[in-house]
């Protein structure tokens, strides 16, 4: 893509795109008439570095979604900060947080809820190409060929002038991307982009994202309930279950050697694992996310479970073998 | 196998619906077997008729779908030849279906002892409700959720007990055969596991074929021993599961979806999606339907739909297994 027109954020050597800090985000609930509040992301840290994957796998109500709001800024942290390209977000409104859009760009799970119906495809790229790049005439026609190029939606001429509903799934995913890329992005959270296409197209949306990753040198927030995709398109794996980080490594160590029991049970539980085994888990239970618990959040379910893991939370420390696990037994 | 009677038979159906230009068919020319105590796997994209396949055996098609052709016979009886009064007794007794959305299965305003008492009810009148409480204590015990559950309504259940009920609900009057369309699509990974393996250990302890219908390849491959897999409403084939882990001598469809998925395990991960998309099924490509997205495309294949050949254990509508022995089903 060529050069953006705005200031756009210039990061150090060696400076990771993405670095969050003791994040939490908590949201009132009602219980039992009175208020309190859950914590679905509770103290969390990571980095993502420039042109780097994270896969953000965890089952529903983990948080995942949630961090990937609060990294947009749809969300507003409750505590700690995220710093995007050497610029802190976390609270940031207005006129910034407009211009915080040119730096992070969002892809959302459902490309037919995310695309407006009474839009042709080339209207939804010249909305952000007008507002963030100044763009007009000619210079705003070609560019938005270009980005329908980019993404594979050919013959353009054709494309460019269709409604959503002309458009599979996978086509419509397709415009979303080349939307987000419009602002020229450095960082994309992607949203679960790939789980409701059909299987024979997923591969092409993902290889997709892929190429863009290198030819652009995006880095990626990719949130996941898929371990196999997480671990084709993720540099490193991220597990989180109730609002905390359990495990993180390097995406193919972290399958092949997972160490935190909650990462062992996603694993056996994922189709197409070899190994047919017992679920290691001793309950079924949903993790408890009100404010103030204590213990290990997975401890209710975890068959390695102790007097320790239900009073002390542990925290994640980095094991020899270069995982992080928050786990008192975690080998 | 043959020998054996089969619990379900898919003669040469077809359906379709109606529409302003004519009738558009959904699937086209079925045949499939489903024999006792098995599971058989049926998989497709969203728009390939698994789902109205479901819903005609049921004999659940409505508004403008309609059996247009063929014969669909469960436990060797016609179920279009029944009477509304007779198909009534039949359905749920013989053959039930567990649906996709477990939320709007169940009735919102009725505790789930309710819902079993009115199953249970209404095919054995007979049935006291102490009975009727006994067995459905029972059924949620099979399905490993805690009895005291039963008074409670169906929002006060987490995802994956509500299908549980579903499926409890499903086996309630000891059936056949069991249609499960897309049973834990909406499930977490580690629910949807337990699900399936309660699924598989139900089915050894009450002995019932299912017709499970799924969009996911790794899982279906692992739960059922034979797995069908539709495309633009034809069943393009019929193969044992075990043929699925090598990604040769199949439909060249069936070739993409097994490259399509990314392999947990492999070292190296190369994954290469198929070209094109899924055909409307109001213009449907002439000839072989896959023939704008399949690598190995013929003018035979744009011209003439293939016949069905015998390829190893598996059964394959392809012109690539043109010398093969053809498969006559009728």
């Amino acid at each position: 893509m060529s050069s953006p027109a705005m200031q756009k954020t210039t990061l150090a050597v060696g400076q990771p795109m993405v670095q969050v800090e003791d994040l939490v985000v908590r949201f009132p609930i009602r219980s039992g008439g009175r208020r309190a509040w859950i914590t679905p992301v509770d103290h969390v840290n990571f980095t993502i570095g420039r042109g780097e994957v994270l896969a953000l796998v965890g089952e529903s109500g983990s948080g995942k979604t949630t961090i990937g709001k609060a990294l947009m800024r749809i969300v507003e942290p409750s505590a700690g900060k995220i710093v995007v390209g050497g610029k802190d977000v976390s609270h940031i409104k207005g006129r910034s947080l407009a211009d915080y859009r040119e730096d992070a760009q969002m892809i959302f799970q459902d490309p037919f809820g995310s695309l407006n119906a009474v839009k042709t495809v080339e209207q939804h790229l010249y909305f952000p190409l007008k507002k963030h790049r100044q763009l007009r005439g000619d210079d705003l026609y070609i560019k938005a060929g270009e980005l329908l190029e980019l993404v594979g939606l050919t013959p353009v001429r054709e494309t460019r002038i269709k409604f959503p509903n002309e458009l599979s799934g996978g086509q419509r995913q397709r415009v979303a991307i080349a939307r987000a890329l419009a602002v020229d992005p450095k960082f994309l959270v992607a949203d679960e982009p790939i789980s409701m296409l059909d299987v024979s197209i997923r591969a092409g949306v993902l290889k997709l994202m892929n190429q863009l990753k290198d030819d652009f040198k995006l880095s990626y927030l990719y949130i996941t309930h898929d371990l196999a995709s997480a671990r084709y398109f993720g540099d490193r794996i991220m597990v989180m279950y109730g609002g905390q980080i359990m495990e993180t490594a390097d995406s193919r160590e972290l399958i092949r050697r997972p160490t935190h029991p909650y990462t062992k049970l996603l694993l056996a539980a994922t189709p197409g694992n070899p190994i047919r085994e017992k679920l290691p888990e001793t309950s079924n239970l949903a993790p408890n996310l009100l404010e103030g618990r204590t213990g290990c959040v997975f401890a209710s379910r975890c068959p390695l479970v102790t007097d320790r893991c239900r009073e002390e939370m542990p925290k994640l420390t980095v094991l020899e073998t270069g995982h992080s696990a928050a786990c008192h037994y975690a080998s | 196998m043959s020998s054996r009677i089969p619990v379900l038979e898919l003669e040469d159906v077809s359906v379709a619906y109606d529409t302003h230009n004519g009738p558009v068919q959904a699937v086209n020319r079925v045949n499939l077997k489903v024999y006792p105590e098995e599971i058989v796997g049926l998989v497709g994209e969203s728009g390939s008729g698994k789902s109205t396949l479901a819903y005609a055996i049921m004999r659940l098609l409505k508004g403008a779908a309609f059996l247009q052709n063929g014969t669909i016979k469960v436990m060797g009886k016609d179920i279009y030849a029944m009477s509304p009064k007779e198909l009534q007794a039949f359905r749920w007794a013989q053959m039930s279906m567990v649906f996709q959305s477990a939320m709007s299965a169940l009735n919102p305003v009725m505790t789930v002892e309710q819902q079993f008492i009115d199953t249970l009810r209404s095919h054995n009148k007979q049935m006291t409700l102490e009975q009727c409480r006994m067995r459905a204590a029972e059924l949620m015990d099979l399905v490993r959720i805690d009895p005291k559950y039963l008074g409670s309504y169906p929002h006060q259940l987490s995802g994956g007990m509500r299908q549980r009920v579903v499926i409890a609900i499903a086996i309630a009057l000891e059936p056949a055969f069991v249609i499960m369309d897309e049973p834990t699509t909406a499930l977490d990974v580690v629910v949807q596991r337990s699900i399936l393996d309660q699924i598989q250990a139900i089915q050894r302890k009450v002995h019932f074929a299912v017709l499970f219908i799924s969009h996911d390849f790794s899982l279906v491959a692992e739960l059922a021993q034979r797995v069908a897999i539709m495309y633009a409403g034809r069943m393009v084939e019929v193969a044992d599961s075990r043929a699925l882990t090598q990604t040769e001598n199949h439909h060249p469809y069936t070739e993409g979806l097994l490259r399509a998925i990314p392999r947990l395990t492999a070292d190296e991960i190369v994954i290469e999606g198929i070209p094109g998309h899924p055909p409307n099924l109001v213009s449907l490509p002439s000839g072989c339907a896959f023939h704008p997205r399949c690598p190995y495309v013929t003018d035979e294949c744009r011209q003439q739909r293939p016949s069905l050949y015998e390829v190893g254990t598996a059964e394959i509508e392809c012109h690539r297994y043109a010398g093969q022995k053809v498969v006559q089903h009728v």
